[in-house]
């Protein structure tokens, strides 16, 4: 396990990597972690419901794209909007509709569950399409203003330049990332465990299971809204085919899966995972439906667990191995 | 007859034969899913398929009523495959592996499709004896919306003897109602589910031949039917046949009669059904599990 130091120094590697990130990779790969880094803020919300909870919810894009089309209409009806603001407005649209939703999904369990959201997504997805003096239909909402970000007193950093808007989405989603995982680690993320692993005895102990149920669904619908908003202002476009479209539910799906279920870290591993294939694939075939298929039956079929499944197997046989060779080193 | 009865029953047939077909489709979806708890997402890529078999089968023998019949059976080979071999290994993981294993599936039939076939729209002509009007009592009827009718009556007559008046459908009717049980008595349940899985399949491929001379055969016919059919299974009910012939029935005169008065809000209907149905009874009007 790793001790004090080493996480110490990871951290500060991994905090230096992302500082100097945009300088040694160029603006293209700074766009790409961009897209990836909000990628894996919508999976790990996700996760949150599906990991820590087993709410397998099928349409998670919802909440991405209240988030996203809330910032949207925001700034291009409000003059003047900071920033700061148009996100947490995008927040709030999310956390609205996860109010709006939870009484009558908290009944639920199960493929239930997930076939309500399927329903209620796609739903949100044809409503997107159809009011279009709203939501601007296919050709969704683009070229609204993106305002500078303004530290009173300090400065105020103009957002249009990738460079700039790189870190401020980062440490957004950052603190995103980092709010989850703090929830989790929480009493009540170990309640939320609890309702897991089973419901019947949490309810004996005095919880409540529905109203727990409720909590988190709201929480992992917030951070989806958020990831959903930065993805509205880093595109400065939001559409229904980007934002509800039930590719965007999968994505997450796909992206705990193969990342691996049950730990916090899964989504984001997942997330990268599928980033790079998609990037390798459109490089050189044109037939990204085809590899993406391939590749969920070749994880299903032959690494059920994911990619962090497979990470802590290969833990296991080493930490086996280690204690084996201990044995016999006593033993002589 | 004035106009607009003659609208009201046109459009009422348009949605009896749109009706029929989406049932056609959900019935298979919601036996599968009764029967195995396997909620298969692939359903509306093999009922694509069918159709570009259909194409493909008309071209070949030049016979519509060839077509009709091998179409759907090497679609349902496709889907004894699909089951046999890869759902059957994956059980036990459970539901979410099984819905991204059909989710990968449904990827690469559309992709598999869009390899062999192309993007475009494909016409499939019907034999003349289906083309053109009946008229009967002042109005008139398109006899191929009619044919759609009474052939999905055909196939679901044949599916409720098999289903009430066979041991073979006993054994289905147990199965759905505990599989371990029946397992234990010594059926043989694997074999049993790969032969529901493939009937489901079949029905969805009748489903996909009937639909190709209206729509045409292109690749977006999945993403059209697929969410019709799901939302007939939830809002009629898991594992409710039922459920699923009251619902599809509604949804397709919902349809039909929709496009009629308010085409733009069309779609939104059936969910807007769907929504309020859901809110009351959240498993569907006919569902008893979850």
């Amino acid at each position: 396990m790793m001790n004090k130091t080493v996480q110490w120094i990871f951290w500060v590697v991994l905090f230096i990597f992302l500082a100097l990130y945009p300088g040694m990779f160029g603006i293209y790969y700074t766009n790409l972690f961009v897209t990836f880094a909000v990628f894996a803020v919508y999976s790990v919300s996700f996760n949150l419901l599906l990991g820590y909870t087993a709410l397998f919810s099928f349409g998670h894009a919802m909440f991405f794209g209240f988030g996203g089309y809330g910032t949207a209409l925001a700034l291009k009806h409000i003059p003047g909007l900071s920033l700061i603001s148009s996100v947490l407005i995008g927040m709030l649209a999310a956390i609205v509709l996860a109010l709006v939703l939870a009484p009558i999904v908290v009944r639920v369990t199960g493929s239930a569950f997930a076939m309500l959201h399927l329903a209620f997504g796609q739903l949100m997805y044809i409503l997107a399409l159809k009011l279009r003096p709203i939501t601007g239909g296919e050709d969704g909402i683009g070229g609204f203003p993106i305002p500078p970000l303004n530290i009173p007193g300090i400065a105020s950093i103009n957002m249009k330049a990738p460079e700039n808007f790189y870190y401020f989405a980062i440490v957004v989603l950052g603190i995103s990332l980092w709010i989850m995982w703090y929830f989790t680690k929480t009493p009540f993320g170990q309640i939320q465990v609890g309702v897991r692993d089973n419901a019947v005895r949490i309810d004996y102990l005095g919880f409540k299971v529905p109203q727990t149920k409720a909590v988190i669904y709201v929480v992992a619908g917030a951070f989806a809204g958020v990831a959903g908003s930065i993805f509205s202002l880093f595109q400065n476009l939001i559409a229904a085919d980007s934002a509800f479209s039930i590719l965007v539910s999968f994505g997450a799906v796909i992206n705990t899966l193969v990342g691996g279920l049950g730990s916090f870290i899964g989504p984001v591993c997942g997330a990268a995972i599928m980033q790079i294939l998609e990037e390798v694939t459109t490089r050189y075939t044109d037939r990204v439906e085809l590899v993406a298929g391939l590749i969920l039956i070749f994880v299903i079929m032959f690494a059920p667990m994911g990619f962090m499944g497979g990470v802590r197997m290969l833990q296991m046989k080493w930490q086996a191995r280690s204690a084996m060779k201990m044995k016999l080193e006593k033993a002589s | 007859m004035d106009p607009t009865t003659a609208m009201y029953v046109s459009q009422a047939i348009h949605g009896l034969a749109y009706g029929m077909v989406l049932f056609l489709v959900a019935s298979g979806l919601t036996i599968i899913f009764g029967m195995m708890d396997i909620l298969n997402l692939a359903h509306a890529a093999f009922f694509m398929l069918s159709a570009y078999f259909c194409y493909q089968f008309l071209t070949i023998t030049g016979s519509f009523w060839a077509a009709l019949l091998l179409a759907p059976l090497a679609t349902a080979f496709f889907g004894i495959i699909l089951e046999r071999f890869f759902l059957r290994k994956i059980h036990a993981y459970g539901l979410m592996s099984q819905l991204v294993l059909t989710v990968g599936v449904a990827l690469v039939i559309l992709a598999s499709v869009k390899i062999f076939w192309g993007t475009e729209s494909l016409p499939v002509k019907i034999p003349p004896i289906l083309s053109g009007l009946i008229k009967w009592g002042g109005l008139d009827y398109p006899v191929y919306r009619l044919f759609i009718i009474g052939l999905s009556l055909v196939v679901l007559v044949i599916m409720a003897l098999l289903l009430y008046k066979t041991r073979l459908g006993k054994i289905v009717r147990a199965a759905v109602s505990d599989a371990d049980m029946v397992n234990s008595l010594g059926i043989n349940i694997p074999l049993v589910f790969t032969f529901v899985f493939g009937v489901g399949i079949w029905l969805a491929g009748i489903a996909g031949v009937a639909i190709a001379p209206i729509l045409t055969v292109f690749p977006g016919l999945e993403a059209q039917m697929g969410m019709d059919a799901f939302v007939v299974v939830i809002t009629g009910g898991f594992g409710s046949l039922a459920g699923a012939f009251i619902v599809s029935i509604i949804f397709g005169l919902l349809s039909s009669f929709g496009v009629q008065f308010v085409s733009s809000l069309a779609p939104v209907l059936m969910f807007a059904f769907m929504a309020v149905v859901l809110a009351i009874k959240p498993t569907g009007l006919f569902g008893e599990r979850e």
